[in-house]
C-alpha cells in the first residue's frame, strides 16, 4: 500500500527487481530453506492470531448460539440449549443497538474528515519546512497519542464537567455559558478527546510517507513554477494517496469500536446512555444484563460490520487506483 | 520406599498439626458446642454489621461471615451475579423487590416455599409478601416495605398560607401557589434518575407494567393509569412548577439545604437519610401521606425495601432462612441496626413498627408520629404491582429517556414507552414467553 506510484512520471523505478542472494545454491535445498524460514518467521503471528482471535471469535459464535434458555416466565433458572439465531433475531431487533451504529455514523462524519485533513494540513506544513523546530512541533504533536485513552478521557471528562472544569469557569466569567456534556454537544465533545489523541498519530504516518517520496518530482514540480500550495495539494497529496486510504480505514475501525470515551462520559452525563455505541451495547448486554448470548451475538455482527466496511474501503480505493492508472 | 513412608507419615503430621491449629484459633468458647456452621453474607445495606456481630454474639451453633458490598448494579448486583455463575454465591445475600425477579429466573435464589414456615409468613405484611412470591412460589423474605410519603417543609407551607396536599390537583395547585409567592421555591422535583419513583406513582394510580398470566409476561409500562401519572408530571415539568434533576445528586441536595425545593417524594426510608444529608433542617421539616389520585379511594405504591435471599449454592439453607427469620422479625435484630445510625426503614413485620417507633428519635421531625403514619401508608399499598424480569436494564433505559425529557427533548411517557421497546429484546433473547399490550 506504501508504495503507491505516481500517474504517469516515473518511470526509473520500475524494473529495479530485488537480487537474489542464494542464486548460485542448488534450487531445491534454496527453496526448502524458504520454507523453513517462512514457518519460523509466520509461526510467532499464526499462533497469536489463534490465540487471541480465532478461538475468541469461535468462542463468541458458540456462546451466541448456546445460551440460557427458559420456559414461560422463566423463575427458578434456565437450561443452557442450542439456541440457533434466536440471540441474532433480538440484537437486530433491538433499537438501541442499531441506533449505536447511527451515532457511529455521525461521529465519523465529523471525525474521519478533520482528523484526515488536519493531520495532512499539519503534515504538509512540517514537510514543507514552513515550520521551524520541526523536532519538537512533530514531538509536540505525537505526545497526546502517548497518553493511554482511559486517562486522557478522564482529563478530559474533568475539562468538561460544570463545577469542576476551569474551561467553564473561564468562560462563565465572560458571561459565556457552555455546555460540553448536553444533548448535540456531547458527540462533538467525543470527537474532540479522539482527535487530541489521534491527529499526532496519524500526521506521523503522513510525514513519514511525504518523507519517501521522491524529491526530484518535487523539484520538477518547482521547476514547472508551482508554488508550495500547488505543489502540496495536486503532487504530494496524489503521490500519498494510499496512506490516506489507510489512514481513513483505520479511523473507520476504529469508530467502529468506540468505547472508552463514551463509557466514562456515561458515568458523567445521561446524554450517553449505557448502549451509546455497538461496543458499549456489548458490555452492557454482558455485564448489566448479564444476557451472554446477546452480548456475543452482538459482538459476531459488529466483527462482521467492521470487516465488510474494511473490505469496502480497500475494495473502492483499489478500484480508484486501477482506474487512476 | 521406607524414605517415601517416612516423607508421607511426616506430612500427615504436620497436615494434622496445621489443622488443630486452625480450629484452635477458630474459636475456643465454642469448642464443646461443636463445630459452628459458617454463613457467607453479602449486604448494601447499612448498618448490617451491628445486626450480623449481634446475631454472632446471641448463639453459637451458626458464624456468620459479613462482607459489605457496595449497592446499585454495577457494584453488588453484578458482583452477585458473576459469583453465582462461577458457582460460589454466598449462602446469603440482600436483593431489593425490583431485582429480585430477574435473579429468579438467573436461578440465584433458593426457592423458599417449602422451607418459610406458615409462623413466618404471617407476620409478614401481605403485600410485601406477594412481591417475594413469584408464580406461587418464595424466593426472598422481605426485610423492610417502603410506601411512598410527602416530605415537605412545613416552615415555608405555613409561611405562604400554602395547604398541603392531600391529592395530586391540589398538590399542582400547591406548587402553583407556593411558584408564586416564591419564585425562586418550587415544591418538589422531578427526578431524572428516578424511574424507580414513577414505577411507585404508577403503581399508586393503578398501573401494572408487568403482569403474569397463562404463564406469559404481559408487559404495559405505558397503560392508561401511567399515560395519567405521566401526563401530569409532564405537565408540572413543562409549567416549570417542579425542578428537573437527578435525585441525590449535588444539586437536588443544595436545593434542599438552601430552601429553594421545599419537598420531595420518596419511601418511608427517605425520612432517616434526610435528617443525615440534611441536619440544618431539624424542627423545619414534616411528612405527609402521599397525595391520592381519589381520596375516595386511596391506594399507595412503594420506593425502596428489600428482601434476603438464601441462594441455590448456599449448603446450609435452614440455617441461613433461620437467620434471615431472626434478622426479619426479631426485635434484637431491630435494635442492632437502629444503633449503628439513623434509619427509618419501615419493617416489613408490622409488629416491630413499636420496636422502631420506640428507638427512633423523631425530635428532627419535631416529634412527629411518623411511624404511625408510615403505619397507616403501608396498608395502603396496592397488592397488584409486579416487578419484571430484567428492571435493572428497564430503568435505565426509562432514565436515558428521562434525562432527555428533562433537557427539552422527548417526553416522559416517550421514556417509558422506549424503556419497554429496549427491554423486550433481552427477555425474548432468554427464551421468555412475553406479550406485549
Amino acid at each position: 500500500m506504501s508504495t503507491v506510484i505516481s500517474p504517469g512520471k516515473t518511470r526509473k523505478r520500475a524494473g529495479t527487481t530485488p537480487r537474489t542472494a542464494g542464486r548460485t545454491r542448488p534450487r531445491r535445498a534454496g527453496r526448502r530453506q524458504q520454507t523453513l524460514a517462512c514457518v519460523t518467521l509466520l509461526a510467532p503471528f499464526t499462533a497469536l492470531l489463534v490465540a487471541v482471535f480465532l478461538v475468541p471469535v469461535g468462542y463468541a459464535i458458540g456462546l451466541s448460539l448456546f445460551s440460557e434458555d427458559h420456559k414461560g416466565l422463566g423463575f427458578g433458572g434456565g437450561t443452557t440449549v442450542f439456541t440457533g439465531l434466536r440471540s441474532y433475531l433480538a440484537v437486530l431487533n433491538d433499537p438501541s443497538f442499531v441506533s449505536g451504529f447511527g451515532v457511529i455514523a455521525l461521529y465519523c462524519l465529523i471525525f474521519v474528515p478533520v482528523v484526515v485533513i488536519g493531520a495532512l494540513a499539519l503534515a504538509l506544513l512540517l514537510d514543507s519546512g514552513l515550520i521551524r523546530l520541526r523536532r519538537t512541533a512533530q514531538m509536540l504533536l505525537y505526545v497526546p497519542h502517548a497518553v493511554p485513552g482511559i486517562i486522557a478521557a478522564v482529563i478530559w471528562l474533568y475539562l468538561y464537567t460544570p463545577g469542576l472544569s476551569p474551561v467553564i469557569r473561564l468562560f462563565a466569567q465572560a458571561d459565556i455559558t457552555i455546555d460540553f456534556l448536553g444533548l448535540h454537544s456531547v458527540l462533538p465533545s467525543i470527537v474532540n478527546i479522539a482527535l487530541w489523541s489521534g491527529l499526532g498519530y496519524n500526521m506521523v504516518i503522513f510525514y513519514a510517507a511525504l518523507q519517501a517520496l521522491p524529491r526530484e518530482v518535487i523539484e520538477a514540480a518547482r521547476i514547472d513554477g508551482a508554488g508550495g500550495l500547488r505543489t502540496a495539494l495536486l503532487v504530494k497529496v496524489p503521490i500519498i494517496k494510499g496512506s490516506v486510504v489507510m489512514v481513513c480505514m483505520f479511523a473507520l475501525i476504529g469508530a467502529l469500536q468506540l468505547f472508552t470515551e463514551p463509557m466514562l462520559m456515561n458515568q458523567a452525563t445521561p446524554m450517553v446512555n449505557s448502549r451509546f455505541t455497538p461496543s458499549m451495547y456489548i458490555y452492557d448486554a454482558a455485564f448489566r444484563r448479564n444476557n451472554y448470548g446477546l452480548a456475543s451475538a452482538a459482538s459476531v455482527i459488529l466483527l462482521i460490520v467492521t470487516c465488510a466496511l474494511s473490505y469496502a474501503v480497500t475494495r473502492w480505493a483499489g478500484r480508484r487506483e486501477r482506474s487512476a492508472r | 520406599m521406607r524414605h517415601t513412608r517416612n516423607a508421607v507419615a511426616a506430612l500427615l503430621t504436620i497436615l494434622a498439626m496445621l489443622l488443630t491449629a486452625c480450629s484452635a484459633s477458630s474459636g475456643s468458647d465454642i469448642a464443646e458446642a461443636g463445630r459452628p456452621v459458617h454463613l457467607t453474607f453479602w449486604s448494601a445495606l447499612r448498618g448490617t454489621q451491628e445486626v450480623v456481630d449481634e446475631y454472632n454474639r446471641i448463639q453459637h451453633k451458626v458464624r456468620v461471615d459479613f462482607q459489605q458490598v457496595p449497592s446499585g448494579a454495577q457494584g453488588g448486583y453484578a458482583k452477585l451475579s458473576n459469583a453465582a455463575r462461577a458457582g460460589n454465591a454466598p449462602d446469603v445475600a440482600t436483593i431489593e423487590y425490583p431485582q429480585l425477579p430477574g435473579f429468579a429466573i438467573d436461578g440465584v435464589p433458593r426457592d423458599l416455599t417449602e422451607l418459610l414456615p406458615q409462623s413466618v409468613r404471617r407476620k409478614i405484611l401481605p403485600q410485601a409478601l406477594d412481591l417475594t412470591t413469584l408464580d406461587g412460589h418464595t424466593y426472598a423474605v422481605p426485610v423492610d416495605i417502603e410506601p411512598m410519603m410527602f416530605f415537605y417543609r412545613k416552615d415555608v407551607f405555613r409561611k405562604y398560607g400554602i395547604p398541603v396536599p392531600t391529592t395530586w390537583a391540589e398538590f399542582a395547585s400547591s406548587a402553583r401557589k407556593l411558584k408564586k409567592a416564591q419564585p425562586r421555591a418550587r415544591i418538589g422535583s422531578f427526578f431524572t434518575n428516578g424511574a424507580l419513583h414513577m414505577a411507585g406513582f404508577s403503581w399508586q394510580a393503578g398501573g401494572q407494567w408487568y403482569q403474569t398470566s397463562d404463564d406469559t409476561w404481559r408487559i404495559s409500562m405505558a397503560d392508561a393509569p401511567t399515560r395519567k401519572v405521566a401526563a401530569y408530571w409532564q405537565h408540572l415539568v413543562d409549567q416549570d412548577l417542579v425542578r428537573v434533576e437527578p435525585v441525590d445528586s449535588q444539586q437536588w441536595r443544595a436545593h434542599l439545604q438552601s430552601g429553594e425545593t421545599v419537598g420531595y417524594t420518596a419511601g418511608a426510608w427517605a425520612a432517616g437519610s434526610l435528617m443525615n444529608s440534611t441536619p440544618g433542617g431539624k424542627g423545619k421539616w414534616a411528612i405527609a401521606p402521599l397525595p391520592q389520585w381519589d381520596p375516595a379511594k386511596p391506594s399507595l405504591g412503594t420506593q425502596g425495601g428489600s428482601t434476603f435471599v438464601v441462594t441455590k449454592d448456599s449448603g446450609h439453607p435452614k440455617e441461613a432462612l433461620d437467620f434471615i427469620t431472626w434478622m426479619v422479625t426479631s426485635p434484637d435484630a431491630l435494635r442492632a441496626k437502629l444503633s449503628s445510625g439513623v434509619s427509618s426503614a419501615y419493617p416489613a413485620v408490622p409488629s416491630l413498627v413499636p420496636v422502631a417507633r420506640k428507638e427512633m428519635d423523631t425530635g428532627y421531625y419535631s416529634g412527629q408520629d411518623i411511624f404511625g403514619l408510615f403505619q397507616e401508608s403501608a396498608k395502603l399499598i396496592s397488592p397488584r404491582w409486579k416487578w419484571g424480569p430484567r428492571m435493572t436494564s428497564t430503568i435505565t433505559s426509562v432514565e436515558d429517556g428521562f434525562a432527555k425529557a428533562g433537557a427539552g427533548s422527548g417526553t416522559v411517557i416517550g421514556a417509558l414507552r422506549e424503556g419497554e421497546r429496549r427491554t423486550l429484546p433481552d427477555l425474548k433473547s432468554l427464551g421468555l414467553s412475553v406479550t406485549t399490550n
